[in-house]
């Protein structure tokens, strides 16, 4: 059980896809610009990464591993046709919103990089909520990023109004940075910081030492 | 030696063990301010004379002030003339306080003082605020981080100020100067280790951020409801008859009284501090020739070509020269000596691919009209790459002299 | 993993499996769902067309409220509604002319021409032959007419609808469903009190010229025929001034909207 919990909570912080091993940044730059857009696309990241993961443990002895990629990329690209065809039914604003991002869930480093770390060596349970911690790691980060760019872009949260903007009579004055997909640079930076300044045990080590050069003579 | 030996006996205090420890940079701030750094070098030095970090910055400040003081009362004529001709009214508030308060409230643009007053009432608030955020932020990581206070913030702060537009609201000058100092420098490890002028990214922040005061027609006077177009823009609707058009000589842009970002509009008071900071070799000529020979060759090169729809390939070098932000930007932003390139042939490398990108964006890019900001911040990308190319290139010539 | 896992006899059984399984998966998915989808997709365009039109009601069945609205077929260049021979002209093209797709005919060479920039005032390269223009109430008595149109801003094609009254000239709306303007500048043309501005200006002077235009630093008020421009968007409101002034004017749908006028509608 102890497992189970570990695979569930160390994706949240400790071991973050996006902060501590920097994938799948593409798609938190695209559909982060309101949370109900990317809520979805959370959602829609997880249960592909949940589901491929299960699917390849549930196979992962019959697999022939000169074909194993090719394998998983079928698994995994299958499901994301599928979660596609259902936001479009379902969700048709949101799919319209998140258009080709959800077909790019395919080639998100997350989900293959789950799939071939761990799925291929653990049981198809264990797998499962691998790939939940992972998607929900990934929703931290993500949803994180949308608050900050929908509050502070066009002052809402949901689509609900928070600052009521200058344009509409408000006081307001959006910050325009934050509707442009390079400000979630910024945001997914900042939170690295924020996430090494509490668990210093994430930061790198330097590549090299600067030599001190001067030294303090102490008279003047 | 009063004031030396007060601080020296304040020193133990703020050392390690100290009671104010935490307080040391603040410390030697002041201390390296009033008296030579008492640090020496004791290995491999690099040291090839005897002026130090502080007095650079501090020279470079100064030679900011004949943009500065003529930035201030350009802002008072260009907003007092509007006033005069109905383009605008008063904007009402403190800053029309303080300026009837020091007897500039007749908005005369024919008198000097009034014109200096509404300009010092307008440029020193911003300043003020940009000085003491963005001194907040530089105290708080050189306590967090133990690196000393830097006069580098001199200069930010002054740059910073100077390439703004009057009317902006002091909170964006606030915030600007904010991810300037932090995203620009301090997250990268402090002066030094940016390899993005701290000024303009901090502007660059504003531009993206809130194009409705960085932008347009409205802005660049401090008159309300006044608008007008800028030089550039004329120039971008109807070439440099536009301009003329628009009541601006080539002699009104080159002295600078046309409207515009506080401190970017006068080329003449530019290019007198230039020429200091070239003479004490603190800028570094090669850039700035790189940057002007840039802009006149591909400027040239467009003039041939030509075009039906877009006046500005038509416009030549001498105005690019004048209008916007070019001399500003070429003598003090290109020559910031962290984010550009270090070797000599690299300056020129570097200036020019600054020359040829600011032609670029003003003439082909529809929705920036000036683009020396863009143009550097794109070339300061470019510095260590250039750089790499040219100690490449001067390793494999020394190798081949060898065998 | 055992040893056989890699024999030939074994990766082929595998993934042919596989892809069976996976195709079974998919087909189903997609089978099943495409009717809601193809819904969902037309719901989208009859949605942006009754925006518009002021007519739309949310959480009411988007196909009920569409009834009130039916769709033509209109001949730009003759200016009038298409005959017979030529909705068989656009069906032998390969499109429909139930949902008639506009944008996929101006890619058509059958059913386009390629404008020359003198006339090419919204930058759009190819003017179609046919356009589906959307009328409330009869065809002999139209209440309102909503005009698809599009042009070029500052950096995407704007798509949208312009929705006239019955008297051919008073804007009931302007609406755009597509575009890639920059966020709170341009992107303002979403803005609702900004499409407020249009609402009951007119399209023509007493002269019968087209006169509607976004004015820069703004309009005069009173004028009919002026609508304030966007502050710090230069570039797109003169974008969407050329669109509307193309789309109202000879090329666009001016001889069809003089021909319905004339009509005493």
């Amino acid at each position: 059980m102890s497992d189970l919990k570990k695979v569930l909570t160390e994706p949240l912080f400790s071991a973050n896809p996006i902060a501590v091993q920097i994938l799948g940044i593409c798609s938190a730059l695209a559909v982060t610009t309101s949370l109900n857009v990317t809520l979805v696309m959370c959602l829609a990241l997880t249960s592909v990464t949940a589901c491929s993961n299960f699917g390849i443990a549930l196979i992962r002895n019959h697999i022939p591993n000169n074909i194993r990629i090719i394998v998983q990329m079928i698994i995994i690209a299958s499901l994301v046709i599928v979660v596609d065809q259902i936001l479009k039914a379902y969700a048709y604003e949101v799919s319209k919103q998140l258009s080709v991002f959800v077909g790019l869930i395919i080639t998100n480093c997350i989900v293959m990089g789950r799939a071939e770390a761990f799925a291929m060596k653990n049981g198809p349970v264990l797998s499962f909520f691998d790939g939940i911690g992972n998607g929900l790691g990934y929703s931290v980060v993500l949803v994180s990023v949308a608050t900050v760019r929908e509050l502070f872009g066009s002052g809402k949260l949901f689509g609900f109004e928070i600052l009521p903007l200058i344009q509409d009579g408000g006081w307001y004055q959006s910050n325009g940075l934050l509707l442009l997909p390079p400000s979630a640079f910024f945001i997914i930076g900042g939170f690295i910081w924020i996430l090494r300044t509490v668990k210093t045990e994430q930061v790198e080590a330097p590549d090299f030492k600067i030599l001190p050069n001067t030294e303090h003579s102490g008279g003047h | 030696m009063g004031l030396r030996t007060m601080l020296d006996n304040l020193a133990p205090l703020f050392e390690k063990g100290g009671k104010y420890e935490k307080m040391y940079p603040l410390y030697e701030a002041v201390d390296t301010g009033l008296f030579s750094p008492p640090n020496v070098t004791n290995n491999t030095a690099h040291v090839r004379d005897g002026i130090d970090l502080k007095r650079i910055m501090i020279t470079v400040w100064v030679c900011t002030f004949p943009a500065m003081l003529f930035g201030m009362y350009n802002i008072g004529l260009q907003a007092n003339e509007a006033m005069a001709a109905g383009a605008g009214t008063v904007i009402e508030g403190w800053r029309e306080f303080l300026i009837v308060l020091l007897g500039g409230g007749a908005h005369d643009a024919a008198s000097f003082w009034d014109n200096f007053v509404f300009g010092a009432a307008y440029f020193l608030p911003v300043y003020a605020t940009v000085f003491i955020v963005g001194g907040f932020w530089e105290v708080l990581f050189a306590t967090i981080r133990r690196h000393e206070v830097n006069e580098g913030f001199f200069v930010t702060s002054v740059l910073f100020a100077l390439t703004l537009p009057p009317s902006i609201p002091l909170w964006q000058v606030a915030l600007g100067i904010s991810f300037g100092v932090v995203i620009g420098k301090e997250v990268f490890g402090g002066t030094g280790k940016n390899f993005l002028n701290p000024a303009l990214t901090g502007r660059a922040f504003l531009f993206f951020a809130y194009p409705a005061n960085m932008s347009g027609n409205a802005v660049w006077t401090a008159a309300d409801g006044f608008t007008g177009a800028t030089a550039l823009s004329n120039a971008a609707e109807g070439g440099v008859q536009a301009i003329i058009d628009a009541g601006v000589s080539w002699s009104d842009a080159f002295f600078g009284t046309i409207q515009g970002s506080m401190g970017e509009t006068s080329t003449l008071a530019i290019l007198l501090g230039g020429v200091v900071l070239l003479v004490m070799n603190i800028a570094a000529w090669r850039i700035v020739a790189g940057v002007f020979g840039g802009m006149v060759v591909f400027s040239l090169l467009l003039n041939m070509i030509g075009s039906d729809t877009n006046y500005m390939f038509a416009l030549p070098w001498y105005w690019h020269l004048v209008v916007g932000g070019f001399a500003f930007g070429m003598i003090f932003m290109a020559t910031d000596p962290v984010s550009a390139s270090m070797t000599d042939t690299g300056k020129y490398a570097f200036g020019a691919l600054i020359g040829f990108m600011v032609v670029m964006i003003r003439v082909v890019n529809p929705a920036f009209p000036e683009g020396m900001m863009l143009a550097i911040l794109f070339a300061n990308l470019f510095a260590p790459l250039i750089d790499h190319f040219v100690v490449q290139a001067n390793i494999k010539r020394r190798i081949a002299r060898v065998s | 993993m055992s040893a056989n896992n890699d024999s030939i006899q074994k990766t082929l059984t595998v993934a042919i499996l596989l892809c069976l399984v996976c195709s079974v998966i998919v087909a189903g998915a997609a089978v099943g769902l495409r009717g809601k989808q193809n819904e969902n997709k037309a719901n989208d365009k009859k949605i942006a067309v009754l925006q518009a039109a002021d007519l739309y009601v949310e959480g009411q069945p988007v196909a009920d409220q569409f009834t009130q609205i039916s769709t033509r077929i209109v001949n730009l260049e003759a200016g009038r509604f298409a005959t017979d021979a030529e909705l068989q002209e656009i069906r032998d093209a390969g499109l429909t002319v139930e949902n008639f797709d506009q944008k996929k005919s101006s890619k058509t060479p059958a059913l386009s021409r390629a404008l020359s920039s003198e006339e090419d005032e919204a930058s759009i390269k190819r003017l179609e032959k046919y356009a589906a223009v959307f009328i409330v109430g009869g065809s002999d008595h139209i209440e309102k007419i909503i005009l698809p149109v599009h042009g070029y801003g500052l950096w995407s094609t704007l798509y949208g609808f312009l929705a006239l009254e019955g008297d051919m000239d008073t804007i009931v709306g302007l609406g755009f469903y597509s575009h890639a303007e920059t966020p709170g500048l341009g992107g303002e043309v979403d803005n609702p009190k900004w499409k407020a501005l249009w609402v009951g200006k007119k399209v023509f002077n007493d002269q019968g010229n087209v006169a509607i235009s976004v004015v820069k630093g703004g309009a005069e008020a009173g004028n009919p025929y002026q609508v304030d421009g966007l502050s710090g968007a230069t570039l797109t409101s003169r974008g969407v001034s050329n669109l509307v002034r193309f789309w109202v004017g000879g090329k666009g749908f001016g001889e069809l909207l003089n021909k319905l006028k004339g009509q005493g509608a």
